[in-house]
């Protein structure tokens, strides 16, 4: 075996067996937030809170997503119904006081769109879930950002380069924030791990201008 | 040796994992200082708290479709009936290709044949519909657009019924039954003829219709 693969094989093995447990595609039924404590005043304010939002999202006719960090769970929602669920693997977020409000999305990934060329006697090849990228990052106005990477597709080398990028990024943070140099107005940002394919999932049925609502834990 | 090694590496790794974590939680907590301060537990205000969030749960059941609907999943081809949470048809189907096609003398203006995602309802109901191609089915083969309006109809192409559900957007049948399960059509969702019925049957004018 690989000297690197030996050295990084125990944290393998732990990441595998976090990414195995994936919450099901479909919605629990009935309970908005299953995890939610009714006798924690914080969690039902945020709970509250996040409805206040979904309220004005769902009487319109659109989809909409729910990122829900206490559940670690990415819903695309529509009229309140859970349409399908990503499983969130990972998650860091700086500024998470500035997260309420509904964000809309200004920026996505760009698709390469192959074109149908009438003159060809071949038929050009759709454009599939594949096609997406696994690693993005999403805009959104008000100011903030959401950097999706992927967790399970990169091998040890892929692994070790996401996680010295995460570090570095961590890193910045932390030295930004203890030189005090964050402004008022800086962007929240979260980043997400997902599963290739849950990163793919997100990247395709994002649309330009799509609503965004967080669900904010109330504990560390 | 291999032991050796696994030990160094199971310490690297949970130095790492340290060294990590508490980062992360201690950046969650100093932003959790700065967020507003919880409330005291005081039992009329739990009460309180707990009530409006019943109150909300209850005003966004509201939005939800009381009869079925219908869900599509464009990035694996399938559509779904529901009626609540429970799924009364699970059906494979084609969705939009993705492809682009440029219009002849407009500039860099094209055709983009995607499913449209949102909300939709069901807009009309046909039987035996015909095929009134558009400009593109012409361009894409390399034919000309033609000028008689009655060269455009194409009949048995579509199945034995079509949905629509908005800008010559439809659920139809397709005599492409092994490309189902693929991103092949211009826009429209293409079921085979059993799901395609059930579909009819099942869905009113106004039953809607969420693509994601």
């Amino acid at each position: 075996m690989h000297l690197v693969q030996m050295l990084f094989m125990p944290l393998s093995i732990i990441l595998s067996v976090v990414l195995l447990f994936p919450v099901p595609g479909w919605a629990a039924e009935g309970e908005v937030f299953p995890d939610l404590d009714i006798n924690d005043p914080v969690a039902l304010q945020e709970g509250s809170r996040v409805l206040e939002e979904e309220l004005k999202l769902a009487a319109r006719a659109q989809t909409y997503l729910l990122i829900d960090l206490v559940s670690g769970v990415i819903q695309i929602k529509a009229r309140g119904v859970d349409l399908h669920r990503l499983p969130v693997a990972a998650w860091t977020v700086t500024e998470l006081p500035r997260l309420t409000g509904t964000f809309r999305l200004t920026a996505r990934p760009p698709v390469i769109r192959r074109k149908i060329d009438p003159s060809a006697t071949t038929e050009q090849e759709p454009i599939s879930l594949s096609d997406m990228p696994t690693e993005y990052r999403l805009s959104f106005t008000p100011a903030m950002t959401m950097d999706v990477e992927s967790a399970d597709s990169q091998g040890t080398m892929g692994w070790i380069h996401a996680t010295s990028r995460k570090a570095w990024k961590q890193l910045r943070a932390w030295k930004q924030r203890l030189a005090g140099v964050q402004s008022p107005g800086e962007a929240s940002t979260i980043s997400l791990t997902l599963s290739s394919e849950q990163a793919q999932s997100l990247a395709w049925s994002t649309v330009d201008g799509m609503p965004v609502v967080i669900r904010r834990p109330s504990e560390p | 040796m291999k032991r050796v090694l696994l030990l160094i590496g199971s310490v690297l790794s949970f130095g790492l994992l340290v060294a990590l974590i508490p980062y992360s939680s201690s950046q969650l907590q100093s932003s959790i200082a700065s967020a507003p301060q919880p409330l005291a537990v005081d039992p009329v205000v739990l009460r309180g708290l707990q009530s409006q969030y019943k109150s909300l749960k209850k005003q966004l059941a509201q939005f939800a479709p009381h009869q079925h609907y219908i869900l599509v999943d464009t990035a694996r081809n399938h559509l779904y009936i529901k009626r609540s949470q429970e799924i009364v048809l699970d059906a494979l189907a084609s969705t939009g290709s993705g492809v682009v096609l440029d219009k002849p003398g407009e500039g860099s203006t094209q055709w983009v044949f995607d499913t449209p995602r949102g909300e939709f309802t069901v807009q009309s109901k046909l039987t035996h519909p015909a095929w009134v191609k558009p400009d593109w089915a012409f361009i894409e083969e390399g034919l000309m657009v033609p000028k008689n309006p009655a060269d455009r109809v194409e009949q048995g192409v579509l199945g034995d019924y079509a949905l629509g559900f908005g800008k010559g957007y439809f659920i139809h049948g397709t005599l492409y039954t092994r490309l189902l399960g693929k991103n092949v059509t211009h826009g429209c969702i293409r079921l085979n003829d059993d799901d395609l019925k059930s579909v009819y049957q099942l869905a009113r004018v106004g039953t809607p219709i969420m693509i994601f």
